[in-house]
């Protein structure tokens, strides 16, 4: 166990509070795409940087992911990577209750994941009394590298990283999408802090 | 006789957080298991009053719990506490049986009344 290492207690009380916020990220992509949306238990890990990268791979069945920062108070901050399996532009497009050439399909996917990166997070936030801004998404290219890239520019220590995933499936249109929240280990000292205030109280 | 209670939740912190909910002529009796098959077992074997019950968790979830509590035809009035709050997800689970539907996070005042409609308080 290292310093960065959650309890059971901490690791339950994270993953309740993470229930909370996909549940309602889920009720508005359900509403967005009027639809219903299957939720799985989320995963939460901590990684090794350099296996970071390797696990990353592993979950990228992706074609496109969108990268947004977010950052709150009390050192809380991190990076939320959606990560969409192939779709095309039309079927998007068509999902999302657009005209076919209203909008480019990478500002369909920034859309579509500012939405779910910002609700989970402003839940996320509001149920430990924090409160969060956001950086401009971007939609990545799946190249490992880039992303590698991407995330080592973050003026982040990345030595090690608390990893949530969180699983959206939309079953009736087989549109799946993968919200992965890698959050620095400078963060996660601050997030071990206002769960043990939490837990405290219990 | 006191009331017999079963909390059903993943979530140790969840648990707790019904547990600490209730009135106190529920709280005198009360059981806890962490998944579906975990209530399930206990719900065959004893009598419970009211389940507390969620729905997003590992090895057999909430829709499952309610769906056999149907096959088997055991009768008990089950409150869904989810953050799985889609309206679908709602109607399902009311579809299924369930006497009322409470979001988490939980609020009290919301608790009491569902309570107070059944008979509980």
């Amino acid at each position: 166990m290292n310093a960065f290492d959650l309890t059971e207690d901490q690791h339950d009380c994270l993953q309740e509070l993470i229930n909370v916020a996909m549940g309602q990220a889920s009720d508005q992509l359900a509403r967005y795409l009027d639809t219903f949306v299957y939720l799985k238990v989320p995963s939460i890990e901590q990684v090794r940087s350099e296996l970071l990268f390797d696990s990353l791979n592993h979950d990228l069945k992706a074609t496109s992911i969108v990268s947004q920062g977010f950052f709150g108070y009390e050192g809380i901050r991190g990076e939320a990577l959606l990560m969409y399996q192939p779709l095309d532009s039309s079927r998007l497009a068509d999902l999302l209750g657009y005209e076919a050439d209203e909008l480019s399909f990478d500002e369909q996917m920034i859309d579509l994941s500012s939405i779910l990166t910002t609700t989970f997070l402003n839940v996320f936030a509001s149920q430990i009394d924090n409160q969060m801004s956001y950086s401009a998404p971007r939609l990545l290219s799946t190249n490992l590298n880039t992303i590698n890239q991407h995330i080592q520019q973050q003026s982040f220590n990345w030595d090690y990283a608390l990893k949530v995933r969180i699983s959206y499936q939309v079953t009736d249109y087989s549109f799946n999408c993968d919200m992965v929240l890698l959050i620095p280990e400078e963060a996660i000292s601050n997030i071990k802090a206002v769960i043990d205030r939490i837990l405290a109280d219990f | 006789m006191s009331t017999r209670v079963l909390i059903c939740d993943d979530s140790n912190l969840a648990r707790k957080q019904v547990l600490r909910s209730l009135p106190e002529n529920l709280s005198t009796d009360v059981q806890l298991a962490k998944d579906g098959q975990e209530a399930l077992d206990i719900l065959r074997n004893q009598h419970i009053d009211i389940l507390f019950l969620d729905l997003t968790m590992p090895i057999i979830d909430g829709l499952g719990v309610l769906q056999a509590l149907k096959d088997e035809e055991i009768n008990l009035p089950v409150f869904v506490i989810s953050a799985d709050v889609q309206p679908e997800m709602q109607n399902r689970v009311l579809a299924l049986g369930a006497k009322a539907f409470l979001r988490k996070p939980m609020q009290l005042d919301t608790l009491n009344e569902h309570l107070k409609s059944h008979g509980f308080l």
